[in-house]
């Protein structure tokens, strides 16, 4: 069973086909070949699947590939402006906040979420909105100093 | 890692949904937000050939005050209670309960209809509900029952919902404007983890500031939500002096039937009980937050 599914992905109309079964995450990875948002745990734990869906974020290995039609998906794909690194890439990046990297989309989302709720967090705002979002290199402290930063336009 | 193939139907209304689930052959389930069903799905501990998402009935997000009552439709997030205006002033102990469910990505699509059909033992929402005498609506092809929110749990992730009906809404009077009430989730490990014991409270106080009504409600500490009512009837009628509230959390502890797992054992979970009903006792008492 096929499904025809009309979305928006990353600012751009885009028309796909998936399966029944898919998760928007094997909709996104298998089918659209972004392979910037990664499979983790597969049971909505780790966050490294993060993508926002209508700018709430998402756990993408949980939502029905189904439940996009007439939605507007981003992903980290979709965060650089023409190659550019947008701003909270850039701070990651200056922060030290990425190591092996591979939680890294999902943070980029989560951070993007709670900067679009609330543009001044504090630091108990930002451990919240990622307390979600497991990161076994870091020990978070480089990654919670860039949200930070940027949200007081450093 | 893929889940089991399976047909999917996408229903525009209540009733589609019901004609559709009538005239299935095989297993099928329906789903909800999903948080729970995909990691299921995943494990392989269920294998429909059939999911009816719910997901196209609009009627089934709704969420407003009727005749003083919170009419919740079963699609509603968490998210969406823990920052609901009408939610948030007039049945605050639901939205506190909503906002410490697991993390935000899960909350924007975790639904309070589908945390009750899952009837996870040591769900936030369910001790709240508790406490404030939630009914919830469920709808077969015939009509629509009402089931109060103490007869849906009965066992280990089971409900009182029948193959072929679906819950709809979920209905709660309003509490009493004096009440106070309180929300307290334990997790010795982490905070997005499942509380090992979740305890809710509401109780109103008399002109002589003698217990007037009292709820209950705890999670994780037996195999569904359970109304903690051996403890609530220690509080009435008496004043809510530290000793009082002592016996209650003693009343607590010893109506629990804890199970022992790799969260904690069963003697740990009662002794949490202890501890985490007689702090919320006191705390909403002297209107301090909870430490």
């Amino acid at each position: 069973m096929t499904l025809s599914l009309d979305f928006t992905l990353n600012g751009r109309p885009c028309q796909a086909e998936a399966p029944a079964h898919w998760t928007l995450l094997d909709l996104l990875r298998d089918g659209l070949a972004l392979h910037g948002t990664k499979f983790g745990c597969g049971e909505g734990v780790c966050g490294t699947c993060t993508v926002l869906l209508d700018d709430e974020p998402v756990r993408s290995c949980l939502v029905l590939a189904a439940r996009i039609r007439g939605r507007a998906v981003v992903t980290v794909e979709g965060l650089d402006r023409e190659g550019e690194p947008n701003p909270l890439q850039v701070a990651f990046a200056k922060a030290g906040a990425v190591q092996c990297g591979f939680c890294t989309p999902g943070m980029l989302l989560s951070v993007r979420a709670l900067l679009a709720a609330n543009p001044a967090p504090s630091e108990h705002d930002v451990r919240e909105a990622l307390a979600g979002n497991l990161c076994r290199c870091t020990g978070y402290t480089k990654i919670i100093e860039a949200v930070l930063a940027i949200a007081a336009g450093r | 890692m893929r889940l089991r193939p399976f047909a999917l139907a996408e229903p525009g209304s209540v009733s589609e949904a019901l004609e559709v689930l009538s005239h299935l052959d095989g297993e099928a389930r329906v789903i909800a937000g999903g948080t729970a069903l995909v990691p299921t799905l995943r494990l392989g501990l269920v294998a429909p050939d059939r999911l009816v998402s719910l997901h196209r009935i609009p009627a089934l997000t709704d969420v407003r005050v009727e005749k003083g009552a919170l009419e919740l439709g079963a699609m509603t997030t968490l998210a969406t209670l823990a920052r609901h205006g009408a939610v948030r002033s007039g049945w605050p102990l639901l939205a506190r309960a909503a906002e410490r469910v697991a993390t935000p990505a899960i909350r924007s699509t975790a639904t309070i209809g589908g945390n009750l059909c899952y009837a996870e033992a040591a769900s936030d929402p369910a001790p709240a509900l508790l406490c404030l005498d939630a009914q919830v609506r469920v709808a077969d092809r015939v009509g629509e029952r009402v089931v109060p929110i103490a007869e849906l749990f009965t066992g280990f992730y089971e409900t009182a919902i029948a193959p072929g009906e679906i819950l709809t809404g979920v209905r709660l009077p309003a509490p009493s404007a004096a009440a106070r009430s309180g929300y307290v989730k334990f997790c010795p490990r982490s905070a997005e983890d499942k509380p090992l014991v979740g305890v809710a409270a509401l109780f109103t106080l008399d002109a002589s500031r003698r217990v007037e009504t009292s709820r209950i409600g705890l999670g994780g500490v037996a195999p569904t939500p359970i109304r903690a009512r051996s403890a609530e009837a220690t509080l009435l009628g008496q004043s809510l002096t530290d000793a009082v509230a002592r016996q209650a959390a003693e009343a607590a502890a010893a109506e629990a039937d804890p199970l022992s797992d790799v969260v904690g054992s069963a003697d740990y979970r009662r002794e949490m009980i202890r501890v985490w009903v007689r702090r919320l006792l006191v705390a909403l008492r002297d209107d301090r937050p909870i430490v």
